[in-house]
């Protein structure tokens, strides 16, 4: 994959491009500013891009509305945003577009090598890959939306877990239930919800939206 | 002030209201005439004609002027939306010293009661407020006084005029008292309120002085809060992400000796190290969140506000109309004001939904905090409303609680626009 990485502090940017190219897949360009960023998304138009939040030259949310930006131009373009800290509002904001290919992790997560390049690489492919402090803050939060009441206990948290960016197989080992199982979960819960759309990978984005669906958004 | 209706209702109250300040502002007047009736009733030559009432007069003014200056105050304020501070110098604490005696901040007495009353008139004597009150009283009855009297005075006329003997003369006099006593009397009060604006009031030196004494108040009181927020800081950076990096160095260097000998113990070790960083990590961004969200630093109060709205474990809506960007100081207190209301709604109030307002017009900036739950809350002594209205107080802002048991409850915090 050709990836783009923009993150202001050396010594993570330099890890995480050591990182990427460990794994196989190459770094094309790498940004430490916000407009930087946004020039290296237009000009190579990468597979997957890697964004830190907070960026120079405001040291604000530079990254995200980067990202934002880009998306606003490339529709469907990959992102995962990095960030010391998880928000709600920005992960609402980045999956408002409705058009998948997003990822919103803290930065520990690259801890763990492996489960990184998949959350990478199902990004790519037009999932979603949620942080569970995201999903855990979701969960705990508001009362929940229209559609949502009609879920049994386990499809919720096949939903959560989905919203992670998890696929029925990982969903499975996680819950220790069989796949088939968890495909005759989701297959439901998409029923209860509305979704009808026969692409798989579609349809689990919309019941992410629909899970994180808020009046005011 | 309240609307009257009809024209006899505003002559009704404004008599009723021009005689409440006639006699108020007569009272002392009262007294001087009686001293001097008194002195002319027992004549010249008696010696006491000269004494008794002049003791009269100054023990009279003396203890009226304070009681006739408060009612005043209080009836501007409640007739007009004019309220004048009293601005009496407050007593300071009166203890007893090891030796048993009494100190009131400027002598020493044999019992509480002694300090107490030397503290009293020592601050009577050299309270300018008191030399503002008798003023006042001096000036009132040939001012508001004599202009309020015109109504009942009026009305005595007509009541001699056509009630004694009969005579066109006397009935002229009494129709005109009359038409005076109608036509003045919702008019004939007012004149209080620019009377004691004007020599009520405290002046410019006293309000400075007032001001100074509590921006003092107000500086300790902050450097307080930030020695302790800072101790606090160190304490938990101490605790918990310095230990926890001693302990990651071990963890690293013991799995480095290992890793010849014992490869799966290093690697046990290995993943201990990692999620001793992922932990202190989790640490971290608690306290940051604590001492400056992040996103409020990345976009300003409404989104930090709509963020901490949408973390809520019940409905929070936010409508917000202020300027991108304000102070940071302004935004944290505002923030931290706001979280904590929320915060409070969720354990205490059993609401089921709440909502933020932010709101920036010519006075300044206002968050309203409002929830559909049971109400009762109010402001105790060193909790968490009384530390909001503390913490505001450094920007000359306001807290307004409204919670009648039974709900909803309404906060609204408001900071002027000198501050921002």
């Amino acid at each position: 994959m050709r990836i783009v990485v923009a993150e202001d502090l050396y010594l993570l940017r330099d890890g995480l491009v050591r990182l990427i190219e460990a794994c196989g897949h190459q770094v094309v360009a790498t940004a430490t500013t916000g407009p930087e960023t946004l020039d290296a998304l237009r000009t190579w138009r990468p597979d997957v891009a890697v964004i830190d939040v907070r960026m120079p030259p405001s040291q604000s949310d530079e990254g995200l509305r980067a990202a934002l930006a880009a998306r606003g131009e490339m529709p469907g373009l990959p992102v995962l945003i990095l960030s010391q800290h998880v928000e709600q509002l920005y992960a609402r904001e980045l999956l408002a577009d409705g058009s998948g290919g997003v990822g919103y992790l803290l930065k520990e997560s690259v801890f763990d090598a492996d489960q990184f390049i998949g959350a990478l690489e199902r990004v790519a492919g037009g999932g979603t890959a949620m942080d569970p402090a995201v999903i855990a803050k979701l969960l705990s939060s508001g009362s929940p939306s229209r559609g949502l009441e009609q879920l049994t206990e386990r499809e919720y948290s096949v939903l959560g877990l989905m919203a992670e960016g998890l696929s029925n197989q990982a969903i499975g080992r996680r819950l220790f239930l069989s796949e088939s199982a968890i495909s005759k979960y989701t297959t439901s819960l998409f029923g209860k919800l509305g979704i009808t759309d026969d692409n798989d990978s579609n349809r689990r984005v919309r019941a992410v939206l629909t899970y994180l669906n808020k009046p005011w958004l | 002030m309240r609307q009257l209706g009809s024209w006899p209702a505003r002559v009704g109250v404004g008599f009723v209201r021009a005689c409440v300040v006639a006699t108020v502002s007569m009272l002392v007047p009262a007294v001087w005439a009686a001293a001097v009736a008194l002195g002319i009733w027992w004549g010249a030559a008696n010696p006491w004609s000269w004494v008794a009432p002049f003791v009269l007069v100054c023990a009279g003014t003396l203890a009226l002027c304070r009681p006739v200056c408060r009612v005043v105050r209080f009836l501007v304020a409640r007739w007009t939306t004019t309220v004048i501070p009293a601005g009496y110098r407050q007593a300071g604490p009166v203890t007893q010293m090891s030796t048993g005696y009494w100190w009131n901040g400027s002598s020493y007495e044999r019992s509480r009661r002694d300090a107490l009353m030397d503290q009293k008139w020592r601050l009577r004597w050299s309270d300018p407020a008191t030399w503002r009150d008798l003023r006042f009283t001096a000036i009132a009855p040939f001012t508001a006084g004599l202009v309020a009297s015109l109504p009942p005075a009026g009305l005595a006329t007509a009541v001699l005029g056509f009630g004694g003997q009969p005579g066109l003369a006397a009935r002229l006099a009494g129709a005109f008292g009359l038409v005076v006593a109608v036509a003045s009397a919702p008019y004939a009060w007012r004149p209080v309120e620019p009377v004691a604006v004007r020599f009520l009031r405290p002046s410019p030196a006293m309000a400075l002085a007032d001001r100074v004494e509590e921006l003092t108040a107000q500086r300790a009181d902050t450097t307080v809060t930030q020695a302790a927020e800072i101790r606090r800081i160190e304490r938990d950076l101490h605790d918990g992400a310095q230990a926890r990096l001693v302990a990651l160095g071990l963890s690293l260097a013991t799995a480095g000796q290992l890793m010849e000998t014992d490869p799966a113990q290093a690697r046990a070790l290995l993943r201990e190290a990692q999620a001793g960083a992922t932990a202190s990590l989790a640490e971290l961004r608690e306290l940051i969140q604590g001492i400056s969200p992040p996103v409020l630093t990345e976009r300003g109060l409404t989104d930090a506000v709509r963020a901490l709205a949408l973390d809520m474990p019940l409905d929070v809506t936010v409508s917000a109309d202020t300027p991108p960007r304000l102070e940071a100081p302004i935004e944290a207190a505002l923030y931290f004001g706001i979280a904590e209301l929320l915060t409070n709604t969720v354990r205490h109030a059993r609401a089921s939904r709440a909502h933020v307002s932010l709101t920036r017009d010519g006075s300044g900036i206002t968050a309203e905090v409002e929830d559909d739950g049971r109400g009762g809350a109010g402001v105790r002594a060193g909790g968490g409303l009384a530390g909001l209205r503390r913490r505001l107080a450094v920007f000359d802002g306001t807290v307004e609680i409204s919670s009648p048991p039974g709900g909803p409850t309404r906060v609204k915090m408001a900071v002027p626009c000198e501050s921002l």
